[in-house]
């Protein structure tokens, strides 16, 4: 069977296959460089070492608990930033004004990285929970403002005429066409920006934290734990994942009419 | 005064400090009832035209009355069908049809499913009611944006080319039905079109637009010749052809005058 078909679909077994063989030439590359002694275990584990340190996390110390704190840290900052973008991201593509008088603005706060705010946010809101969510908040919301307000306004022009000469007003056609029109685009940008809460996460709790997945790496990280710290790193990666595979799988149930 | 009335209405654009003439002042008088057809070339102002009564553009100059009374901003009163398929994706078929009726506060929730289900039926889409519309062809979404918009009785139907994204065979198919419906509806009907065969089938009058900036080139009354019976085998008659001809010569002569004018003007 060919493999190489330019620009062809494959069956979705042969997918799978390469899939797994990519991944497991990557482990056996990493395992074969690990034990030929040429790097110290200490600056590269095996992946079964890795795998163990998996294991002693949960067992030895409570593991799961900062998973659930991390996770509970971006859904806060998420939601809080879902809510008030949303809305206004509808209104700047709506109305002119409200787009002029906040674009510029928008778009300088955006190009600000966030660990450079990290210091002002720690200043303001101490280093507590409402620090973390403040950084979040600031790495996701002025992203996702533009991103929606853009969903929005891509929505074709016809649709809105039609629902004026349908007799909506105009708070009837946001409610009743834009945002049905939009939603599906919407909801693959909040996936995107989901992933960079988790980016924005480990720098917060790096750099002020007593708990989360961030904060068990820094701290392992001392004791020259490797297998531990990757094994965090991995943590964070499937946690991601399974979100992301949750958001698609939600898009597909909820947008069904736009498959064919 | 006429149902519908267009007084010394003209339109210009600024682009980049340009000013462009899109419409002359025209004037032009529509009767209850009647479907007029707006002929011309592509781009001339025929469209811009029909978005003014429609109050999809501004009036500037002049004025639009329907019924003696100035009309302004875009209601219900003014069904529009585009040529892109507007019908609403997320919607089926049946939620399409019904969209513009749940802002009804007039009529009840009976008489809504009702007045639904008598347009699915006109536009032959009973049995693609809980279809969503991308799985339905481009001649059936078009159906749908026609069975919608009919379904919130505007007074007055404005069609931009409804059927120019179609193939031949559904284009031919929807201007029946579109005979059909118009037979049985009564509605006052603006069609916008560049095929002069579908301007003279489905007309009351044609109306013929010169090149930008667009003027009313004359107005043909294809009643009188043709008759209100309208069907597919009119097409051959001799009296269709004659008039296609006559209206074809006097767009020729416009396309040959315009061109020139350009030339002179780009010398």
């Amino acid at each position: 069977m060919r493999l190489l078909v330019f620009r062809t679909g494959l069956p979705r077994r042969t997918e799978l296959i390469l899939g797994l063989a990519g991944l497991f030439a990557f482990l056996g590359a990493w395992h074969l460089t690990a034990i030929s002694g040429l790097i110290k275990p200490q600056f590269l584990p095996t992946p079964w070492a890795v795998v163990e340190a998996f294991g002693r996390l949960f067992t030895e110390r409570n593991f799961a608990g900062d998973i659930a704190i991390s996770i509970g840290r971006v859904w806060a900052a998420f939601t809080l930033s879902v809510v008030i973008a949303v809305p206004l991201g509808l209104m700047m593509s709506s109305y002119r004004a409200v787009g002029a008088a906040l674009e510029p603005f928008v778009d300088f706060v955006r190009y600000l990285p966030v660990p450079a705010l990290v210091p002002l946010l720690i200043i303001w809101f101490g280093v507590g929970e409402a620090s973390k969510i403040a950084v979040l908040w600031m790495g996701t919301f002025f992203q996702l403002l533009l991103l929606v307000s853009d969903d929005t306004k891509r929505v074709p022009g016809e649709y809105v005429e039609s629902g004026f000469t349908l007799g909506a007003s105009q708070w009837q056609i946001m409610r009743d066409i834009i945002m049905p029109a939009a939603l599906p685009n919407i909801v693959d940008n909040l996936r995107i920006t989901l992933g960079w809460c988790w980016t924005y996460l480990i720098i917060a709790e790096i750099v002020a934290a007593s708990s989360g997945v961030g904060h068990v790496i820094w701290s392992l990280r001392r004791f020259v734990k490797t297998p531990e710290v990757m094994a965090g790193i991995v943590a964070i990666g499937i946690v991601g994942l399974l979100t992301d595979q949750a958001f698609r799988y939600a898009h597909r149930r909820w947008f069904r009419y736009q498959r064919r | 005064m006429a149902f519908l009335s267009i007084q010394s209405v003209s339109k210009s654009f600024r682009t980049d400090g340009v000013e462009t003439e899109v419409l002359t002042p025209l004037s032009l008088d529509i009767d209850r009832g009647e479907l007029v057809t707006f002929l011309g070339p592509s781009g001339c102002g025929k469209t811009t035209l029909m978005r003014m009564v429609g109050g999809l553009e501004s009036v500037e100059a002049g004025r639009i009355t329907l019924d003696g009374v100035t009309l302004g901003p875009p209601d219900r009163r003014r069904g529009m069908v585009f040529q892109s398929y507007a019908a609403f994706p997320w919607l089926t078929v049946r939620g399409n049809i019904a969209f513009g009726l749940k802002y009804r506060t007039d009529l009840t929730n009976a008489e809504k499913t009702a007045i639904t289900d008598r347009y699915l039926d006109m536009v032959g889409l009973k049995a693609f009611a809980d279809q969503y519309t991308n799985r339905i062809s481009g001649g059936m979404r078009q159906r749908v944006a026609i069975a919608r918009t009919l379904a919130s009785d505007p007074d007055v139907l404005l069609m931009d080319e409804p059927f120019g994204a179609l193939d031949a065979l559904t284009r031919e198919h929807l201007q029946q039905q579109l005979l059909g419906i118009n037979e049985a509806e009564q509605k006052t009907t603006i069609f916008v079109t560049h095929d002069v065969e579908e301007a003279i089938l489905l007309a009351h009058r044609v109306v013929i637009f010169s090149a930008r900036p667009a003027q009313i080139l004359s107005v043909v009354d294809i009643g009188a010749g043709l008759g209100t019976q309208r069907d597919e085998a009119l097409r051959q008659s001799a009296a269709f052809q004659s008039l296609r001809h006559e209206i074809q010569d006097t767009i020729r002569v416009e396309y040959a005058r315009a061109r020139e004018a350009e030339e002179a003007h780009a010398v």
